[in-house]
């Protein structure tokens, strides 16, 4: 099977630092990757060069058999990056609702202007996708009105409701109060039952370990270690994964 | 998702303790307008009575020449639609010029920042008076002449334009980095960005000193009196308050006409404000 999102050789400078190494990763349909590891090991930056918010110094990225590579310019360039954005779906750890619209106005926003439906009818799709993140009764709200974690599902939403090949999360759950974690992860959980590609950065452990077919571990812009979360969980072949696991035991996660 | 349904559920009794206190800073807020609208009106009936020419316990108050008043209000009132069509004609061109120049602070292309901020400096550098004067007078010199109408709305509205700018630069900067992000990874072009996420949070944040900016426009319309050419309000008042000299009475009524037009516009503005403060709470 062809894979959904296909990282090839990909390298990215900030300046004089080099935030990504050489990375290469294939996530395969309906698989669950989750990626951690320390802040600056380059996950974020990663995940934010699948759909261009960050533009690779080198290499390429494939969704959908959508193929870009880090030198393209010009329109062609442009229309093939718009491409891939249309197959990706993005979760923001700030959630970056646009506060001037409803909860309903947010979701099909994507859908009407990006896309040109019919507004009926991604309204339909809109009201599904909320009622399946439970937050169809707050549809008329303005964000400011919702919670931290009700945000973030309405973002879940939002992001569905573009129907993208692939969903990557970007800490989503690391602006959240700790009492609302566990309603952001149990939406996720949902999508990923539902067959969705996912992509996730997070330190939720409990969720890698639970929810993830593989676990990618991340440290100094490379990937370090890759398995299944079994395997990474209890037996770490790296030191380094080993003290980032440690960590998070000792710290109660 | 269960536990939102409870609080709601258990919100729903009629006299939660949210709601009466919102009930009591509701009453409050009343009493508060009442109190400040009564003032305003105790006010405005003492600035009657002082030109009113009754002598009131032994003070003697102003008597204005009711009769100059009523011959000439007709036409002071007649420049109105000049001032309007200055104000107006001159504020569409400070919109535009402060869009482009607020978007041109924006840029990252050395040029176009050079370019806004270099407009800026000098239109503000420089006093509106003068900057009239210079298209109306200085400019026949190189062959340019302008009717004093012209003269006016440019000078209006590249002054006005270069001090909004600094009110849409704000507003624009107030636009968090996240929401142009989310509007690209949903596949928004940067014009469909702008448009239909940056903008309508940049103006929201921008619309009241913008409004601010309309108000002291229309009064500074009075300045393109001094060609001598436009026939608006304060050029009237002057005229027949010269000619007669009943200053006094000519500035009170175009003064009075200046005030009403400001409280409309005052009125527009606030409506707008809260148009525009959906999704604030």
């Amino acid at each position: 099977m062809a894979p959904v999102v296909r990282i090839t050789n990909l390298d990215k400078y900030f300046g004089r630092l080099h935030v990504l190494k050489n990375i290469s990763l294939d996530v395969q349909p309906r698989e669950v990757v989750c990626l951690i590891g320390r802040s600056g090991s380059g996950k974020s930056t990663l995940l934010r060069c699948v759909n261009f918010l960050e533009e690779p110094s080198d290499g390429s990225i494939e969704v959908d058999g959508i193929q870009v590579h880090s030198h393209g310019r010009g329109k062609e360039h442009r229309d093939l990056v718009h491409e891939v954005r249309l197959r990706t779906g993005m979760v923001f750890q700030e959630f970056n609702l646009f506060p001037h619209m409803t909860v309903l106005e947010n979701v099909i926003e994507g859908p009407v202007t990006v896309k040109g439906m019919d507004r009926t009818e991604a309204i339909a799709l809109a009201e599904e996708n909320l009622d399946n993140v439970g937050m169809l009764f707050k549809k008329d709200e303005y964000p400011a009105r919702l919670s931290g974690g009700q945000k973030q599902r309405v973002a879940i939403a939002r992001a569905l409701t573009m129907q993208p090949r692939v969903m990557l999360f970007d800490e989503p759950t690391s602006a959240l109060d700790p009492e609302l974690i566990g309603e952001v992860l149990n939406v996720m959980k949902k999508v990923a039952k539902d067959g969705m590609t996912m992509l996730v950065v997070t330190h939720e452990m409990g969720f890698a370990r639970e929810v993830a077919d593989r676990v990618l571990v991340m440290a100094d812009g490379e990937i370090i270690e890759d398995a299944k979360p079994n395997n990474l969980f209890n037996k770490p072949k790296d030191p380094r994964t080993k003290a980032l696991i440690d960590r998070y035991r000792t710290g109660g996660g | 998702m269960k536990v939102d349904s409870t609080i709601a559920a258990a919100s729903k009794p009629a006299n939660s303790q949210a709601e009466l206190l919102f009930e009591a800073q509701q009453k409050k807020q009343r009493q508060f307008r009442t109190g400040v609208t009564a003032t305003w009106g105790g006010l405005l009936l003492i600035l009657i009575y002082l030109f009113s020419g009754q002598n009131f316990l032994g003070i003697q108050t102003i008597k204005l020449d009711y009769e100059f008043m009523q011959k000439n209000v007709v036409f002071i009132a007649g420049g109105l639609v000049e001032t309007i069509k200055i104000s107006i004609l001159s504020i569409s061109l400070a919109i535009t010029l402060a869009l482009l120049a607020a978007l041109g602070r924006l840029s990252t292309f050395p040029p176009i920042y050079a370019l806004s901020t270099f407009y800026v400096s000098l239109i503000r550098g420089t006093p509106l008076y003068l900057q009239i004067f210079f298209f109306f007078l200085a400019l026949p010199q190189l062959g340019i002449v302008l009717s004093g109408l012209i003269s006016g709305v440019l000078a209006l509205g590249l002054n006005y334009g270069a001090y909004m700018s600094e009110t849409f630069r704000a507003g624009l900067a107030s636009v968090g980095k996240g929401q142009r992000e989310a509007a690209i990874a949903i596949g928004m072009t940067p014009i469909q960005t702008m448009r239909r996420i940056v903008l309508p949070q940049a103006l929201r944040f921008a619309i009241p000193p913008m409004g601010n900016d309309f108000i002291s426009m229309t009064k500074d319309s009075a300045l393109v009196a001094a060609t001598g050419f436009v026939h608006e309000v304060m050029w009237r008042a002057t005229r027949v308050g010269r000619a007669q000299f009943n200053n006094l009475e000519a500035l009170i009524m175009a003064a009075m006409f200046y005030w009403v037009m400001t409280l409309i516009l005052t009125y527009v503005q606030s409506r707008i404000e809260t148009r525009l403060s959906k999704g604030d709470r």
